[in-house]
């Protein structure tokens, strides 16, 4: 059975905002929510970093174990999807996740939050495949139609890869060979140091 | 004879009051670490599901170098 996992190759990513793009289109985001979001390190100087970031659909998702309706469900292919009927808009999900996920619109007024709303990995939500009102209350749901997320497909330099984590991982396998390096995924010399 | 409409506005407006009391007796119980939404079609599907991840894979394929 697949996991299917995002991976950026922070090597790759040129902060092109193709993917933010792709992914507004594809699911109609609402204004103010960002499914996802291009992130920058140490922008404008030498050696800059960029890495596109979304949810993760972490195989242990601490926005589900903190969930105190328990809306978040798991595929059998490892997609964090939740049930919008079932959250109350809490904001602990938002509290628990280590890459600011889940974005909540402000839909009443005094900024009252909404429903909240995440990257599906483009499966959509509960409900039948393909309908109105799964679109309208989640997006896209091109799992279901045998395709992956916009967003990867549309990566202009290949930096974003989303498929199965196995497939995903031999990819940037023979990329980080070719370089003859150490894997160049962000987060690496801090946690395990540049010697 | 006097006037009914008061009366008649009255009832009305205390009818629709109490109707704003009702409660939806379809409340889903919660209980700890259990999923109780609507199910996902798409879980069912995917599981054992060759034809559809094969097709997934293909797809990832536009996703290697050239």
């Amino acid at each position: 059975m697949a996991r299917m996992k995002f991976l950026c190759d922070a090597d790759r990513c040129i902060e092109c905002n193709g993917c933010v793009t792709a992914c507004k289109n594809a699911n109609e985001v609402p204004w103010g929510v960002n499914r996802r979001r291009v992130v920058t390190l140490n922008d404008g100087l030498p050696g800059e970093k960029s890495i596109s970031v979304a949810c993760m659909h972490c195989t242990d998702a601490p926005c589900a174990a903190v969930c105190p309706v328990d809306c978040f469900y798991t595929t059998d292919d490892g997609i964090v999807l939740h049930d919008k009927d079932l959250c109350i808009g809490c904001g602990y999900c938002f509290y628990a996740c280590p890459f600011g996920a889940p974005q909540f619109p402000k839909t009443e007024a005094f900024g009252m939050r909404g429903k909240m709303d995440k990257c599906t990995f483009c499966a959509g939500g509960p409900g039948e495949d393909g309908s109105e009102e799964e679109f309208n209350k989640y997006g896209a749901n091109r799992v279901a139609e045998g395709k992956l997320p916009a967003c990867a497909e549309m990566c202009a330099t290949k930096a974003l890869l989303a498929g199965d984590g196995d497939l995903v991982a031999d990819i940037y396998r023979e990329r980080v060979m070719r370089r003859s390096g150490r894997p160049q995924t962000w987060g690496w010399s801090q946690a395990y140091g540049e010697g | 004879m006097r006037s009914r409409t008061p009366k008649i506005v009255l009832i009305a407006a205390v009818t629709l009051l109490l109707s704003a009391c009702y409660e939806s007796p379809d409340v889903t119980r919660h209980q700890p670490g259990v999923y109780k939404g609507e199910s996902d079609a798409l879980v069912g599907k995917m599981g054992n599901n060759s034809e559809l991840h094969d097709e997934l894979n293909q797809r990832f394929d536009g996703q290697r170098d050239r």
